[in-house]
């Protein structure tokens, strides 16, 4: 029992690290606005590397890993707010794989073709033969599939099937946002819920980049204290500010090893999968959220204005609780699992 | 990253849960006085014969000796039996027997640690003073040397079980010149010693039922070789054992909490309907201390996980301060969910006496203010 990264796992965390802090500096939304996705340049390099096939058996052209080193890999993702597009990339691979589309495989595992991520936004029905309702895309514009998942399955809906679009403002203004409404639209791959835990394992790939979100903005609210100066001193002397870390490092704590057990739990496929994966989104996303609210206070005014990158924690943080079902939807799921013997 | 154990701890985990479901007590653990401590006496004498006492205590001074895997594996166990925590052995088996150990000579090791182990010898701390809370190194009580013996004066306060213990491990300042970390020791006292007075303090629980002690020591004598690990070096004795178990029994509080969220879940569900709890307040909070109970659990792996790689430092700072809030929070949620039956205090209680002991969870053994400041200055690097 060890649930700390293996040597192996650490240089695969060194090596994302070192490419993305120099291709995806989070000061890269500041220029950005909302001009596009500025991860676009990113999804064939990290396909180069392996990132986007990480989980997938060598067989079908991925690097044969596992959940937890998904769930690592995704840690960084959300460390530097990339594109949630991400998501789309990676369980879309899983959906091409399961259905054994070799063709839409390839072109995802080598990031030439994107794939933006639906939800859910009112009642809506996922089905092989047809999906309908009302959706949230994100990321869409550019790409060539969206990824819908529920509990009953996953698809992979061509955007050209889809004539009734149109785009919204984002709050996450990083993101392009537009509103969907399909009706009756047949996948172009599908796959059922039992298959590869679809969905279980988009609430554990959310949580650890959730868990990421809530080291950055911890780190930077600890940064920042240690820095600034009043009355003469670092404000990260002030024990209302130091409390204020410390309550931020503690539920990080909290959100990384629940994260980091349920993608162990989920790798050997346990009874009680659900509920450690469950639990870790909830604990993940609200650590994300309240770390991000934090991080702004510790900044001051400075932490208040579109020129600090704590608004953009804040933002993402939002999306992160309405992927795939919110905090209350989550709490509802959770408290309907039965309890396990584990 | 993996959850395995070896066929070597798997056996071992059936010995420990084999033997726990035959031997743990089937009474309940009486809460106060003596009744209390013959309870916990017992228990630990026999577990002590058994051969599963000290289960993390060096085979040299009658322990299992076990690694950090099989201590895991053994709390875990224990949890899942319902095996009661014997708080009356806790100081002798976690603090004052290990710092023997660490820092204690051959005549003190010989006379102490087979009765901690036993169950035989129940210890108290004596470190808090009326005056030094959690600014301990400021703390007053007075010892001189006279001859072979040392003399002491001043009071100690919050005493757990102080009128029920055999000996005490007592903090005392042997230089007033020293800086104030400096002039500190750590002796073994002998609570029949002619000197000492005992007024009991009674807790938020139990009226007319002591918890604490406060010990007036009156020009007592003990003998100079009680002291532990040198005259003047009591601080570092003292805090040579910090983190004795390195987090491992603290997985058996994660379990039993877990254990005790199922329960309300199920007595939230007869009291107000399954259905009803969905948009409830309290479902939600059920719901949400559900997964914080898992994390709180992920969180000591952690810490274990950080020990075996030898990488553990005040992080499990972070794990205490989750936990001591967290079970805060399920006491005072078992109350909403019990409802107007709260206001009643029966004599089979099972709740309402456990919410209000959780309020000391957030002060014990360092606040929940000490703790953020230790994890803001030692594990975060924020200025003092």
């Amino acid at each position: 029992m060890n649930l700390l990264p293996s040597p192996e796992q650490q240089q695969i965390v060194d090596t994302l690290k070192a490419f993305l802090s120099e291709k995806a500096p989070v000061s890269r939304l500041r220029e950005h606005g909302a001009l596009g996705n500025p991860d676009q340049a990113l999804w064939q390099e990290l396909g180069q590397l392996g990132f986007l096939g990480l989980g997938l058996s060598e067989d079908s052209g991925g690097v044969g890993l596992t959940s937890a080193d998904e769930a690592l890999v995704y840690r960084e993702f959300g460390r530097h707010l990339i594109s949630v597009s991400v998501f789309g990339a990676t369980l879309g691979a899983h959906i091409a794989a399961y259905s054994g589309d070799q063709g839409v495989l390839s072109s995802l595992l080598s990031g030439t073709t994107t794939v933006g991520v639906g939800n859910l936004f009112s009642d809506a029905h996922l089905h092989q033969e047809g999906c309908s309702g009302e959706f949230h895309w994100f990321e869409a514009r550019e790409a060539q599939f969206v990824l819908l998942l529920d509990e009953s399955g996953a698809a992979l809906i061509a955007t050209e099937d889809c004539a009734d679009r149109r785009k919204v403002n984002a709050t996450d203004a990083s993101l392009a946002l537009e509103r969907a409404t399909l009706r009756n639209v047949k996948p172009r791959c599908w796959i059922g819920s039992e298959a590869a835990q679809i969905h279980t394992r988009a609430l554990l790939l959310t949580a650890a980049y959730a868990t990421g979100m809530a080291e950055a903005t911890r780190d930077m609210a600890v940064e920042y204290a240690k820095d600034r100066e009043q009355f003469g001193k670092p404000i990260g002397s002030f024990q209302a500010v130091k409390h204020m870390c410390a309550d931020m490092a503690i539920r990080t704590e909290a959100a990384q090893s629940q994260t980091f057990f349920a993608s162990l739990v989920f790798a050997e496929n346990r009874d009680d999968l659900a509920l450690q994966v469950v639990s870790s989104k909830i604990v993940a996303v609200d650590t994300a959220l309240k770390n991000a609210a934090v991080n702004i206070q510790v900044h001051g005014a400075y932490g208040f204005t579109a020129e600090a990158d704590a608004h953009h924690y804040l933002k993402r943080a939002h999306v992160t609780d309405q992927l795939w079902g919110d905090l209350r939807t989550q709490r509802i799921r959770l408290l309907s699992l039965s309890p396990t013997a584990q | 990253m993996d959850l395995d154990f070896s066929k070597e701890d798997q056996q071992f985990r059936e010995q420990a849960r084999d033997w726990l479901q035959d031997s743990v007590p089937k009474d309940l653990r009486p809460h106060h006085g003596d009744a209390m401590r013959d309870y916990d006496k017992e228990w630990q004498k026999t577990q002590f014969e058994a051969g599963w006492a000290g289960v993390s205590w060096p085979v040299e001074f009658g322990g299992l000796g076990l690694g950090l895997t099989q201590q895991l594996i053994w709390y875990e166990e224990y949890a899942r039996a319902h095996a009661p925590d014997n708080h009356l052995c806790f100081v002798g088996l976690n603090h004052a027997g290990p710092t023997i150990m660490a820092c204690g000579d051959e005549a003190q090791k010989t006379a102490h640690l087979r009765g901690i182990l036993t169950g035989e010898e129940i210890w108290c701390q004596g470190f808090s003073e009326p005056n030094a809370g959690s600014d301990l190194a400021s703390l007053k009580t007075k010892a001189h040397v006279e001859g072979d013996e040392l003399v002491i004066t001043g009071s100690k306060m919050w005493t757990s079980h102080g009128h029920l213990a055999d000996k005490q491990e007592l903090l005392v300042r042997t230089d007033t010149d020293a800086p104030k970390h400096k002039g500190i020791s750590w002796v073994i006292f002998d609570m029949k010693t002619a000197g000492v007075e005992l007024r009991p303090i009674e807790i938020m629980t139990a009226p007319n039922l002591p918890h604490f002690v406060q010990c007036f020591y009156d020009e007592a004598r003990i003998p100079l070789c009680n002291v532990v690990g040198g005259l003047n070096n009591g601080w570092s004795v003292a805090m040579s054992t910090l983190g004795f178990e390195r987090g491992t029994a603290q997985i058996k509080d994660q379990i039993r909490y877990a254990f005790l969220v199922e329960q309300m879940i199920e007595r939230a569900r007869k009291r107000f309907g399954g259905a009803n709890l969905q948009n409830d307040e309290i479902g939600s909070r059920l719901a949400q201390l559900r997964a914080e109970m898992a994390a709180a659990r992920a969180m000591t792996y952690m810490v274990v996980s950080r020990a075996k790689a030898g990488l553990q430092g005040s992080e499990s700072s972070l794990m205490r301060a989750m936990v001591g809030d967290v079970q805060q929070r399920v006491r005072r949620l078992a109350m909403d969910i019990i409802g107007p039956e709260a206001l009643e205090n029966p004599e089979d209680d099972d709740w309402v006496y456990f919410y209000l002991r959780t309020f000391s969870t957030t002060i014990a053994a360092g606040t929940a203010q000490i703790q953020r400041n230790i994890i803001g200055e030692r594990v975060l690097g924020l200025p003092r």
